[in-house]
């Protein structure tokens, strides 16, 4: 199986994860489903754009993204109460 | 880390981070006027259906997939099959736009119009701004299918990733979270 085919299965399987815990109400699960976002988007920026044969490249684009995700996450923790 | 070692053309990057930029500013702007009225925003997002959303990403995930092999085969010099690859990933880009025209058809038909709940004014505008992307994905992909050379199709592969990347952080604020 080639890095093309793995990275789709792997977003395949995070999409069913996402599924899944659609059903679900709460903070936690509120958390995971951005959690999941954020390991898709590495997905897509690691195996499809090729940013993981870039030294130093994904992490620099996941740190921010991964920020950003996690004050989304806050920002729902309060409003959710 | 190097600029040199980013794959592709700087520009397709610039563009990359721009558009992710815009829709996380939209998506932010969103999730803080959920702050106002949370049980607005969480019934509003109920009557969505998170089943057309969750079949279109499997829809869009794939159709990268086959953008993902166009690139690699028009690089080894296959342009028979780059152009097959790239004419999958269009027909994904369509699927995903006629999945989406259903669900819009559904809402409007439930009365979930634009100007009803701030939620829906977002969500028409966030997935719609998306949408025109996919259309605009859709004829790049077929652009560059016409000659397939290696760097203009893994340019639209990078524009086709672009709009999946979107899509999945789309998704979780619009469709899951409240």
């Amino acid at each position: 199986m080639d890095a093309l085919t793995r990275t789709w299965l792997l977003l395949l399987g995070l999409t069913l994860a996402t599924a899944l815990l659609a059903g679900i109400d709460g903070r936690l699960a509120a958390l995971a489903l951005l959690a999941l976002a954020w390991l898709k988007a590495r997905a897509i920026l690691g195996g499809f754009l090729h940013l993981r044969a870039a030294p130093g490249w994904l992490g620099a684009a996941m740190l921010p993204l991964g920020i950003w995700l996690a004050a989304i996450g806050a920002l729902c923790l309060v409003a959710l109460g | 880390m190097r600029i040199d070692d980013l794959p592709g053309e700087l520009i397709l990057w610039i563009l990359i981070a721009s558009e992710v930029l815009v829709f996380a500013a939209g998506l932010s702007a969103m999730v803080a006027m959920g702050l106002r009225d949370p049980q607005g925003f969480a019934a509003a997002q109920g009557h969505l259906d998170g089943r057309l959303a969750a079949l279109n990403t499997v829809i869009l995930v794939t159709s990268g997939l086959f953008a993902a092999r166009a690139e690699r085969d028009a690089a080894a010099g296959h342009r028979r099959r780059a152009r097959i690859g790239l004419g999958l990933a269009g027909l994904g880009g369509l699927m995903f736009l006629a999945l989406k025209a259903v669900e819009y058809a559904r809402d409007i038909r439930a009365g979930l119009g634009m100007d009803g709940h701030p939620f829906y004014t977002f969500y028409y505008l966030l997935t719609g701004f998306h949408a025109a992307h996919v259309i605009a994905g859709v004829a790049v992909l077929a652009l560059v299918a016409i000659r397939a050379r290696p760097a203009p199709v893994q340019a639209g592969a990078m524009f086709w990733h672009m709009v999946d990347l979107v899509w999945v952080l789309i998704l979780p604020v619009i469709y899951l979270i409240w």
